[in-house]
């Protein structure tokens, strides 16, 4: 621990986007590998954890499954607290799921900015990819300029019913939230203390000791 | 497969007439045996025949296309409430079983109660609270729902307006969202577990009609497993009753458009806990847990998404009762439970630790006896979720301004509700909703089988010796000594705490009324050995 040798990372990430594009299928493919038609719809929010090997040091990904219902985006501040990241998910078979990408995306950046007032690294997925590409027809080109326009840091054409693609997405966004961590650890450096254990204390706090 | 989950009630006797294995039918014909049996003659009401045949459902529909959806085909057992799978499946960890035999004698008195219902409500609420307390009967479950929640008036004060609904197309935006959730509820029930089956064509109906009802407030998503536990219980007509009840009197505004009053309740529940367990509310406190984190689901969807189903069942008969205070107590008691004690703090020490536990209950909290229990020992009334709100709605102003959406006043009971709108005597009669018209040829065999069944019911009222049949699971109010002579309370159902907190009832008082509903011919030896209490006191075990 002192040395940094098994470093551990912890990261609170949203999976957002209209009700129905497969969040929590796209979740449970990536934390449970399985997928199933039967998934209940969220009501308010759900969580599963991640844990991934990333460069001999363990992140673990806390993932926040939100409804997609547009009235949920009332408590919608109360679930972004504190995100380090984002997926925004649409259905490629259904254009109104796309439309609203844009609408999520603001939402997000206008209740949720990070320590050095930059936004969350935000990933855009393309789900139920399997299913034909009716939103995508135009090409690729064209959604990578949508996602520089709007501040995207890649997209995925997913599937959580094929396992296509999510573990790519998820290590893009991991990338880039460890990229905006240093980012911020180095314009923080004034501020920031290294806290050290001494040696002869013997690693324990005189709490821990009086509660045994 | 079907009859499994009427198996417990009147219904069974209705068996030999439901030929067609299907669930509506199954449902109908028991609501008909049990007029009949009521009335003692035959109903001539065909609207559920109607309701049957309008939406084309065949048996492809229900089962046979199970397969090709979901793969369920092969294994599928169902358990008595219909789940064939799923977290929420019957174990016998989880629930309790009734004796059949207490079940008829509670079944006699659900069925006076109901052909009575205003005089019972107003002049014997406190017996009818206890009732409910019990357990209302399956087999009359539904029933007693509609007429609880007061669907059962608004229904006959709107004839035809559930028709006339269901006869528009809606508007397309709530259709497309309505039809994405249309699989999503309850997928391992039986009912719904088919995609078009007749479980979820009911389902699209009654949530449609609601948009149409109210086109201000259109769908929200957790309106729709309360329509589906409804419609496990009831028709489509009536289950859209018993939703705008819901909707409207018991938890007003929590499905509005920008979801206010659940919001409202979450600091309530929060501000209540600091009552009912300082520990858990300082631990809430501590890590800044928001209420909305992990009640808004147990709350929008009164618990039917996390309870075993026993207790869910038990938890809707309460709360139809007595209204959201109900709602209240079991988020306390769930709340108190995992987060209670310094033990279980120390274990959870963080946010999202503290919501993994949340979403996790462990299954002997939720045990059906167990949280009957506790529901009936937490100290919050009516009066104290409604003082809550005031002071709560008052910070709301201060800090985030008027509300948008301002709900109609929350309502805290059937008795209430019936009070505010008074019903016709002819708006609690009961329509029997199918018409048996049983072949004189060959089924005369099974007719008269059944109407020897139903009058060997009704002789058994009066000639018969009562036996008493002592309630292995005695809610807290149940008088001490005579439970004490049960043969084996199951293990952990032992504990009785004392003559329970029961803040509004007064049960206590109405155990010495002798019952009018059950005459008691001939006692029973154990009866009379039973001489610490008489007789009319163990009435209110059954």
């Amino acid at each position: 621990m002192q040395n940094n040798h098994h470093k551990e990372h912890l990261y609170k990430i949203l999976v957002i986007g209209d009700l129905g594009v497969g969040k929590t299928s796209i979740i449970k493919r990536y934390v449970h590998h399985n997928f199933s038609p039967n998934y209940r719809a969220t009501i308010g929010v759900d969580f599963a954890l991640k844990v991934l090997n990333w460069d001999q040091e363990t992140v673990r990904l806390q993932l926040w499954d939100i409804a997609g219902q547009e009235r949920f985006g009332n408590m919608t501040r109360v679930y972004y607290r504190e995100a380090m990241g984002a997926f925004i998910v649409f259905d490629v078979t259904r254009p109104a799921s796309f439309e609203a990408v844009t609408k999520w995306k603001e939402d997000l950046d206008s209740k949720l900015t990070l320590a050095n007032g930059k936004h969350v690294a935000t990933v855009l997925l393309a789900n139920k990819c399997d299913q034909g590409r009716d939103v995508l027809t135009n090409n690729g080109i064209k959604m990578e300029q949508f996602c520089q326009e709007n501040g995207f840091v890649g997209w995925y054409e997913t599937s959580a019913k094929e396992n296509i693609n999510i573990d790519e997405a998820a290590n893009c966004l991991v990338k880039h939230i460890i990229a905006s961590e240093k980012d911020m650890l180095q314009s923080e450096v004034p501020d920031t203390i290294t806290p050290q254990l001494e040696k002869d204390k013997g690693g324990t706090c005189s709490s821990c000791f009086r509660s045994q | 497969m079907h009859r499994s989950r009427f198996d417990s009630g009147l219904s069974t006797s209705s068996l030999t007439l439901a030929v067609p294995a299907r669930r509506l039918f199954f449902f109908s014909s028991s609501y008909a045996t049990m007029d009949k049996m009521e009335n003692g003659l035959r109903s001539v009401d065909t609207g559920s025949i109607r309701t049957l045949s309008s939406s084309h459902i065949d048996d492809e529909s229900s089962l046979g296309s199970d397969s090709e959806i979901n793969g369920f085909a092969s294994e599928r057992q169902t358990d008595k409430y219909g789940f064939i799978g799923g977290a929420q499946k019957y174990s016998e960890d989880t629930a309790q079983d009734i004796p059949t035999a207490v079940l008829r004698q509670r079944e006699v008195k659900w069925l006076d109660m109901l052909s009575h219902w205003d005089k019972w409500m107003i002049k014997r609420f406190n017996k009818v609270r206890l009732r409910c307390q019990k357990g209302i009967p399956p087999a009359l479950r539904g029933r007693a729902w509609l007429y609880l929640s007061g669907g059962k008036v608004k229904r006959e004060q709107n004839q035809g307006k559930f028709q006339e609904l269901d006869s528009q197309p809606g508007d397309p935006k709530w259709v497309d969202v309505i039809e994405k959730d249309l699989h999503r509820q309850f997928p391992f029930h039986e009912m719904f577990v088919s995609r078009g089956g007749h479980g979820q064509q009911d389902l699209f109906r009654v949530l449609k009609a609601y948009t149409l009802y109210r086109p201000e407030e259109g769908y929200c998503q957790a309106q729709a497993p309360i329509a589906a536990v409804l419609l496990m219980h009831m028709p489509a007509e009536d289950a859209f009753w018993g939703l705008v009840q819901i909707c409207e009197k018991y938890l007003p505004g929590y499905y509005s458009p920008g979801l206010e009053a659940i919001q409202l309740d979450g600091e309530i529940l929060f501000a209540l806990l600091r009552r009912v367990s300082p520990l858990a509310f300082r631990h809430l406190e501590k890590h800044k847990i928001d209420p909305i984190l992990y009640m808004t689901e147990w709350f929008m969807c009164a618990f039917s998404r996390t309870l075993p189903w026993a207790s869910v069942l038990r938890v809707w008969d309460m709360f139809l009762c007595d209204g959201v205070k109900i709602i209240f107590r079991v988020g306390l008691v769930l709340l108190k439970c995992m987060l209670g004690t310094r033990e279980k703090l120390k274990a959870c020490q963080g946010q999202y630790e503290t919501m993994e536990l949340l979403r996790a209950i462990e299954p002997r909290y939720m045990q059906e006896g167990f949280l009957v229990r506790e529901i009936l020992e937490v100290p919050v009334t009516a009066r104290d979720v409604e003082r809550e709100h005031h002071i709560q709605l008052k910070r709301w102003k201060k800090n985030r301004g008027e509300l948008n959406f301002k709900p109609p006043p929350r309502m805290h009971g059937a008795r209430i509700i019936m009070l505010a709108e008074p019903p016709r005597r002819q708006d609690l009669q009961q329509n029997p909703t199918i018409v048996l018209e049983v072949p004189q040829t060959t089924p005369q065999l099974q007719k008269g089988k059944e109407e020897k069944k139903s009058k060997k019911k009704k002789s058994m009222k009066k000639s018969q010796p009562t036996e008493e049949i002592p309630n292995p699971y005695p809610l807290p109010s149940d008088p001490q000594s005579s439970s004490s002579e049960l043969p084996a309370p199951p293990p952990g159902n032992s504990v009785m705490p004392e003559a329970a907190a029961q803040t509004e009832t007064d049960s206590v008082g109405e155990q010495k009324t002798p019952p009018t509903d059950l005459p008691s011919a001939k006692e029973s030896t154990l009866q009379r050995s039973t001489q610490s209490l008489s007789s009319t006191e163990q009435d209110t075990y059954l």
